[in-house]
């Protein structure tokens, strides 16, 4: 393949591989330098794209993989990445959480890192419990239960009923 | 302003756009680091390519939009969990390196079958969006077949046009999976 025929896959899925990236990460600046980043090692991967999998699966699997490996070199985002907010932490009193109007954008990025994780990769961009905890590297139960955990949280910030979520 | 208040959650992990764009234009910055894996590369004569790629591009995340479509589509809302994503095709034994296969003419036979069916539990948008996105796939396909017969030894054109059978299988799987619960509680 040539440069620019894989700049023709870059612009059709930057939008939402900078999507992923920046609901993982919660910052716009590293997950820019992650989209790069994956781009980067889809394209030394690619020949070995055996086209069984949709190019977008593909693409998602690298770039969690390389959001992970991010965490890993930078320690600092240490509340998220030791994932030390508990519930309660997050269920703060008064203000919008309590008026249920919080923006649905924010609620998720106060999730814990866990329970993000797999709300964005099944909730926001429909990947199955088996792909997330394959690219999360984590078992397919701890997802459905991270899963459950995240619908309550959100369902909280949001003021919706859990009957409803 | 205060940020719009949702019936559910589906609603709105629906309203979160899938796309963002980056604050700057990441491709030199890309472009620059494979440059030099690039002229290690031996260029192939793919004429044909812009144009099929172009055309397989557009049919990706199609049915990763159909899923929240018809998901939406359902009495009271099921939950996102349960949604089947797209790529997955589960169940479906059919071998895509030959489509030609018996088993494959009688599966995709059967799911082509149901998804006809099933199309008409659906809201009339819903339904015309999934017709288009089935012609796009379709179209895709056709691209794809015109480029490999100018370069038939692409294996990436292969893999594309592997990729546009598995599309159109996961389109009908989806489709058949989504509207099972409608039908369920009918009965």
């Amino acid at each position: 393949m040539v440069e620019k025929d894989f700049e023709a896959i870059y612009r059709a899925h930057v939008g939402r591989i900078y999507g992923l990236c920046l609901r993982l990460t919660g910052q716009s600046a590293l997950a820019e330098d992650c989209t790069q980043e994956c781009f980067i090692a889809a394209w030394r991967a690619l020949p070995a794209f055996e086209g069984r999998s949709q190019l977008a699966t593909w693409l998602h699997r690298i770039a969690v993989n390389t959001v992970l490996t991010q965490r890993r070199r930078r320690p600092g985002d240490a509340l998220r990445e030791a994932g030390t907010l508990d519930d309660a932490a997050l269920e703060l009193p008064g203000g919008a959480e309590a008026s249920g109007t919080l923006d649905v954008e924010a609620a998720m990025d106060r999730l814990p890192q866990g329970a993000r994780d797999v709300l964005v990769l099944v909730g926001v961009y429909g990947h199955s419990h088996d792909e997330a905890a394959a690219m999360l590297g984590i078992a397919a139960g701890t997802s459905k239960a991270q899963l459950h955990r995240a619908r309550r949280l959100m369902a909280q910030q949001l003021g919706i009923a859990m009957e409803a979520a | 302003m205060n940020p719009p208040r949702y019936d559910s959650l589906e609603q709105a992990l629906a309203a979160v756009p899938r796309e963002l764009q980056p604050s700057r234009d990441l491709w030199p910055g890309i472009a620059g680091s494979i440059g030099h894996d690039a002229q290690r590369v031996r260029r192939a004569p793919w004429s044909q390519w812009p144009m099929a790629l172009a055309a397989s591009l557009a049919v990706l995340g199609l049915v990763g939009a159909l899923c929240w479509s018809v998901v939406h589509d359902r009495p009271g809302g099921e939950r996102v969990a349960s949604a089947t994503p797209p790529g997955s095709g589960r169940g479906i034994a059919v071998s895509f390196q030959r489509p030609q296969d018996a088993d494959y003419i009688a599966a995709r036979t059967a799911l082509e079958r149901t998804f006809n069916e099933r199309l008409t539990l659906l809201k009339p948008a819903t339904r015309e969006r999934i017709r288009a996105d089935l012609e796009t796939i379709r179209k895709a396909n056709a691209d794809i077949s015109a480029a490999l017969a100018q370069d038939p030894a692409s294996p990436l054109l292969w893999q594309l046009l592997r990729s546009t059978w598995q599309q159109e299988i996961d389109l009908y799987t989806t489709v058949a999976q989504t509207t099972q619960t409608m039908l369920t509680r009918r009965t």
